[in-house]
């Protein structure tokens, strides 16, 4: 069962077990510069909104209604990632335009193995892109479904389906029970938002029309996605909960709900002069590879490159210097004991 | 005395114990009623007033709009808005709900549905 709370998605399985809770949010973030570089990782900048498709039967599309789920505003010049938050360990697969994140196949709804086609929270605290090298994740950029740029345009030629597509399996409750008590902390990343620039900037930078938009590919980040240390065994494919989110520009948010999409992101450029933080998350768990497949999706700018485009206008490199380093296990502030 | 009208005296008369803008007179040119009208109102002489006026009394006295309507004998506009949209799926919906106890009531979760994709 999801439920839709504080603009979270909130999966629960209390056939499984009481704790078996996850929640999952969109949190703006900004766009990282699209070239040659590896950047760390950017803040969360507040929670993308979330709306139930169903509230708006008139606005939507009827292939919408159709999907289900919830769908939020997302403008061109900002990005998102997906944060993942909960105790109790489950399997989450993640795909954009029906195309798997992290291995670049076609959707299924099952869980696979031999390749990893899944997460595993809360090992893996968030995702942010397209694992396209092992360590290596291009950001998850938001572009016209239709335009060509979008990674399931890119790997299968059709503009069909756009959004975001989640599914998530929990650990089976005996397997909770045996390995409950050997978990580590939660890791925070936390957001700054440089208000008054943020405020300064104009709102209407996209014009109404088409409804969907695709997950494209971004810049490059230094992200992994972790290896599941549990049994295959271990994971309830009994249980499973999956939800559609569809992804539109603000001025069609605003056409569907009426009400206002979040003000416009900082630059990359912007926030890394107001000397903000960046994030780089340390773990010790191994990491999967990268997708073949993934890593042959040609980048927003690329792509605009050689179609004599120029998909983001803001895009020059940014120098980063304040870099806060997370480490799995510990607490915020907390002093890491090393081995002597 | 009606309960609306005692209630809402009870809840005025306290407030003006601290301050005196919840006379009679000064509360009723608040809601741009007759002093009169609010006193009849109170002693239950006359009936309610519209829902209009009880969302201000409600906001005045800071009070739960929905509970002074139903104290009334009235549903706001709103409430029969949304079930006169949905009318069998609520009817049936409030009439399941009418004898559960308030946590059960409390924990009635909407779910993000799933279709076809």
């Amino acid at each position: 069962m999801i439920e839709l709370q504080n603009d979270s998605l909130v999966f629960r399985f209390p056939d499984v077990h009481k704790d078996a809770v996850l929640r999952i949010g969109f949190q703006r973030t900004l766009r990282i510069p699209d070239d040659d570089k590896k950047y760390p990782l950017p803040p969360g900048l507040g929670l993308f909104p979330l709306q139930h498709v169903d509230d708006f039967p008139n606005g939507v599309p009827e292939l919408w209604t159709q999907h289900g789920g919830v769908m939020l505003p997302m403008y061109q010049s900002e990005a998102l990632w997906i944060n993942f938050s909960g105790d109790y360990p489950f399997a989450i697969k993640v795909a954009a335009g029906k195309i798997n994140a992290v291995t670049g196949e076609d959707w299924t709804d099952g869980l696979h193995r031999d390749p990893q086609d899944y997460m595993v929270a809360p090992e893996q605290p968030w995702l942010d892109g397209f694992c396209v090298e092992k360590g290596l994740i291009r950001q998850f950029v938001a572009m016209p479904l239709g335009s060509g740029y979008s990674a399931e345009e890119q790997l299968t030629g059709k503009a069909e389906h756009g959004g975001l597509q989640i599914v998530a399996f929990p650990l089976r409750r005996k397997a909770y029970e045996r390995i409950r008590k050997e978990r580590g902390a939660c890791i925070r990343r936390v957001g700054y938002a440089p208000a008054e620039e943020a405020a300064m900037m104009c709102l209407e930078d996209e014009a109404p029309g088409d409804f969907d938009m695709g997950l494209g590919a971004g810049g490059q980040m230094e992200q992994e996605i972790y290896d599941d240390s549990y049994g295959f065994d271990d994971w309830d494919l009994r249980h499973s909960s999956r939800c559609f989110v569809h992804l539109t520009n603000s001025m069609v948010w605003r056409a569907i709900t009426g009400g206002d999409p979040p003000t416009v992101p900082p630059t990359s450029s912007e926030y890394s002069k107001a000397g903000l933080p960046w994030f780089d998350y340390y773990s010790d768990s191994k990491a999967v590879e990268g997708s073949e497949k993934l890593a042959t999706v040609k980048s927003v700018a690329e792509l605009g490159k050689e179609k004599g485009d120029v998909p983001l206008p803001e895009n020059q490199s940014v120098k980063v210097e304040n870099v806060i380093k997370l480490r799995k296990g510990l607490k915020e502030g907390q002093v890491r004991e090393g081995a002597f | 005395m009606s309960q609306f009208g005692a209630f809402i005296r009870d809840r005025r008369e306290r407030l003006r114990r601290e301050d005196s803008r919840f006379s009679v007179r000064q509360l009723a040119r608040r809601l741009g009623v007759e002093p009169s009208y609010l006193s009849k109102v109170e002693r239950g002489e006359t009936a309610p007033p519209s829902e209009a006026k009880i969302l201000l009394l409600a906001k005045e006295l800071n009070e739960d709009a929905d509970v002074l309507l139903a104290m009334a004998g009235k549903v706001s506009s709103d409430l029969q808005e949304v079930i006169r949209k949905r009318p069998e799926l609520f009817g049936q919906l409030i009439r399941e709900l009418k004898d559960m106890p308030e946590h059960a009531v409390l924990r009635l979760v909407r779910e993000v549905r799933d279709g076809g994709w």
